[in-house]
């Protein structure tokens, strides 16, 4: 099974509105991929079809992980798969701890066909210690726990609670929906360095930003651009400096020349 | 009682069994006296009930008993009496006299007025000045063996400064014909008392539920209220606080779940009468299949109180489209001296964003409705004192979500 993330040919809508059309990109496993693109490029919609939002249509294409063809997998089994959706607007659940939600997805993950759930829950030890050490690392404060899920949580704690899944849940491939936005530098750091420790072979990284700014923290060995639905470009961490230097419209009047 | 069905009693019939008991003289002539008006009325015009299911003439009561006392004996050394009704009236005669049927008036309705001749099961509650009864009292209300119909009554006076839990509760399992429940509950909370109050209506399939519950709140009482109904086929209850001492305060929590083709209606009041009282009350409900609830609340502030302080809230979740779920919040106010009054009101289906957001961290649909659910009733399950009975109430509330 491959841990590359290959999308082929992708399109999608929402309403009548036509966003993706025809993607084409591989993510290889293990390592930080680079999205950019100007605004209403389609960015956000491809990370919110990765996850299976019910929102948008697929109308044509494939996403191809771990031998399996996601688009026919509910999000829930995509997560369990090793994909994990970092969100840009992280939804609040008035109700449901911090502590209980992350139980029940890590008791999620842990199940298996055939098996008592109470027998491969995690333990309640066990599950206080990662929370705990999660937190530390994340700089967040033990109330944290208790908190209702993203409820009344500043932008900074609703993206630090992000990486704290994604540390918890310790998925094989990470996509990033423009993390950075609405991030103080500090948070941003705290973020970064968040990510960056899970970052390595054993997890990949899709980053999809606006801004080169949170490429300083998080550094990616490929970068591709994403306009109106397609990816237009691919490179490396150079074709992002550019991208910064020059902005966007000076791409669009490359393509417009060459078409 | 004999097995006469209520088509075949008689006033006359009525009054020769409370004799035959040996209840005192003025509580055989009140029997009588309702059984008139019972016989005399008609169904009562309740335009979002839907009594067509009953028959209640051709039930029949029996002497039979259901219910179930449960509280530590300990407080019976501090003072606080805890008995069946019946076993009460050789004891606390004058205080059950003095009290019975004043906070909800038994001829109101031909329902009221029947509880009012028929009664059997029953429990009187009194805790004196001072006594602060710490451990829980839980009173059980089910359906007599063999019976389909039950008249309970609870009656509780708290006296000056004194602090108590009550939990009442009506239980029974699913009934293979139409059964009828038809409860009264008067709390009479003296100044400055503590009164937790939680009420639990879980009767099986086929009961239809109508009741009274009022709680008088004097001067300073201080009352918590979490109120809970799951069961039924039909529930009809009228239910009120009544802020009549200066400086009383409610916190009232509702959590109603109406799944299956259950219709289940509240109609919480808060009366303020008092200078300077303060309620909030916030009622969640969730249904789901066919199931119908209203929620017929109201605050009416009278024209003698000043400096009120009041906030009334409901929200309603949708688990089903062919669920439905009527909210007629009201506001009366009769006095021009009011120093906070607000209301809000909610109503939807589970927010599909949230289901997603769980889902993609591996929360399957089901488990994420459920939390989302057991979350909204959070606030009100965690006001439940006795643990058992918040794990049985949660799990007859999972069972619902899943059904």
């Amino acid at each position: 099974m491959s841990n590359d993330l290959v999308i082929k040919d992708l399109q999608a809508r929402i309403g009548e509105k036509e966003i993706l059309k025809g993607v084409n990109l591989t993510v290889q496993g293990g390592t930080i991929h680079a999205i950019m693109g100007p605004n209403g490029s389609g960015k956000s919609t491809l990370a919110s079809v990765i996850a299976g939002h019910p929102g948008y249509e697929v109308t044509g294409g494939e996403i191809w992980y771990r031998g399996q063809n996601i688009l026919e997998l509910e999000p829930d089994e995509r997560s369990k798969l090793g994909l994990f959706l970092a969100f840009q607007y992280p939804v609040s659940v008035p109700g449901v701890t911090v502590a209980n939600f992350l139980r029940a997805a890590i008791n999620a993950h842990r199940a298996e066909e055939g098996k008592d759930p109470r027998e491969t829950a995690i333990p309640v030890a066990e599950f206080r210690k990662q929370l705990r050490e999660g937190m530390k690392l994340l700089e967040m404060d033990e109330s944290f726990a208790r908190r209702y899920l993203n409820e009344g949580f500043s932008g900074g704690e609703k993206k630090r609670l992000e990486i704290l899944q994604m540390t918890m849940l310790k998925p094989s491939m990470a996509v990033m929906d423009e993390t950075d936005s609405g991030l103080d530098i500090d948070a941003l750091r705290i973020v970064a360095e968040g990510v960056n420790r899970l970052a390595g072979p054993e997890m990949g990284v899709l980053v999809i930003t606006h801004y080169q700014r949170l490429l300083n923290y998080i550094k990616p060995q490929f970068v591709s651009v994403m306009m109106d639905g397609r990816i237009v470009r691919e490179g490396g961490p150079e074709l992002a400096l550019e991208l910064e230097e020059k902005g966007y419209d000076w791409l669009r009047e490359e393509l417009a020349g060459t078409a | 009682m004999t097995s006469l069905t209520l088509k075949e009693l008689s006033a006359d019939a009525i009054a020769a069994l409370s004799r035959q008991r040996g209840e005192p003289a003025w509580l055989t002539e009140r029997r009588s006296e309702a059984w008139s008006f019972f016989a005399q009325s008609g169904p009562p015009e309740w335009r979002r009930t839907d009594l067509s299911g009953l028959r209640p003439e051709e039930l029949a009561p029996t002497t039979g008993t259901a219910l179930t006392l449960e509280w530590d004996e300990a407080l019976a050394g501090q003072g606080v009496t805890l008995k069946p009704l019946g076993a009460a009236l050789s004891s606390h005669a004058e205080l059950i006299k003095a009290r019975m049927d004043t906070a909800v008036a038994a001829l109101e309705h031909k329902f009221s007025a029947l509880r009012a001749a028929l009664w059997q099961d029953g429990v009187l509650l009194h805790v004196p000045k001072n006594v602060a009864a710490e451990t829980p009292i839980r009173v059980r209300y089910g359906l007599p063996a063999g019976s389909r119909v039950t008249f309970p009554r609870t009656l509780v006076i708290v006296e000056d400064h004194a602090q108590v839990t009550l939990i009442e509760e009506f239980f029974s399992g699913d009934q293979p014909a139409t059964a009828l429940a038809a409860p009264v509950t008067e709390i009479f909370a003296g100044p400055g008392s503590r009164v937790r109050f939680v009420s639990v209506q879980r009767w099986g399939d086929g009961v239809y539920h109508i009741g009274g519950q009022k709680v008088v709140l004097e001067r300073d009482a201080d009352l918590e209220w979490t109120s809970v109904a799951i069961g039924a086929k039909v529930q009809h209850i009228e239910a009120e606080t009544a802020l009549k001492g200066d400086g009383s305060r409610v916190n009232w929590l509702g959590a109603t779940f109406a799944g299956d083709a259950q219709k289940l209606l509240t109609a919480p009041w808060l009366r303020h009468i008092g200078h300077h009282a303060e309620s909030y009350m916030e009622f969640r409900t969730v249904v789901n299949d066919t199931g119908y609830s209203v929620f017929d609340g109201m605050i009416k502030i009278e024209r003698e109180s000043t400096g009120t302080s009041t906030r009334l809230e409901e929200h309603a979740l949708h688990l089903n489209p062919g669920a439905r779920n009527d909210s007629i919040p009201g506001l009366k106010i009769d006095t021009n001296s009011v120093l906070k009054g607000g209301h809000a009101s909610t109503s939807g289906d589970v927010d599909e964003e949230q289901l997603f957001y769980m889902q993609s961290r591996g929360i399957s649909k089901t488990e994420a409705r459920r939390m989302i659910v057991m979350g909204f009733f959070g606030p009100a399950l965690d006001t439940i004192p006795v643990e058992a009975l918040r794990a049985e109430l949660e799990a007859a509330i999972e069972a619902k979500i899943l059904s």
